[in-house]
């Protein structure tokens, strides 16, 4: 699984991050964003809710989140 | 159901709406939502090409904690809504007038052309219209 670390940048640095490393991957690759972003907890799945991706699990890891995803399409 | 497109009509100069303007332009765009930036008045200034970004963004209190933090800057947000979904921006073709700028003195690859108000806000019609 590929991890992207993001911690330290802002909204929507991370999304915009994550949605870059999907591009990039195939159908069913999981990946995992490290976000300090307040934002990021809710709307990365918001987001992968209405574009129709797979959340796989948002975890609070005390000073950021680990949220994991898969692409789907 | 598609979503329907959202048009901005960017005109300040401020650093913090051209930086709002770039979050809901580059969100939106990556959300599956057609997203047209129309660009005119003070906030052309911001995308002329070859400037640092202490040239390019002024503003007040949100302008310096931005600058002072990791934010992404607002021309690479455009410019990652163009990559990563449909967004297309156009220049105000009165203040490119007004200025006798072509389109190679604005940033590279952000511009799609000069366009009138008039073809805007008939585009405008078939959604939602945010003024910054």
């Amino acid at each position: 699984m590929q991890t992207i670390d993001a911690r330290g940048a802002f909204c929507p640095g991370p999304l915009m991050e994550l949605i870059a490393a999907l591009k990039l991957s195939v159908i069913g690759d999981q990946i995992e964003i490290l976000s300090s972003d307040k934002g990021s907890a809710a709307d990365v799945p918001e987001w992968v809710a209405k574009v129709g991706h797979k959340m796989v699990g948002v975890t609070d890891k005390g000073d950021h989140w680990s949220i994991i995803v898969e692409k789907a399409k | 159901m598609a979503a329907a497109p959202l048009y901005i009509l960017l005109c300040s100069g401020e650093h913090e709406k051209i930086q709002m303007a770039a979050m809901l332009a580059s969100v939106a765009a990556v959300s599956d939502r057609p997203v047209r930036v129309f660009v005119s008045m003070n906030a052309i200034l911001a995308f002329e090409k070859g400037k640092s970004p202490a040239e390019r963004y002024h503003g007040g209190e949100f302008s310096r904690l931005i600058m002072e933090n990791k934010v992404p800057d607002a021309i690479e947000l455009f410019g990652q809504g163009k990559m990563l979904g449909d967004l297309t921006m156009h220049a105000c073709s009165m203040v490119m007038d007004l200025k006798k700028w072509e389109m190679d003195h604005l940033v590279d690859d952000l511009f799609d052309g000069m366009l009138g108000l008039t073809k805007f806000l008939a585009d405008a019609e078939t959604g939602e219209l945010l003024t910054l």
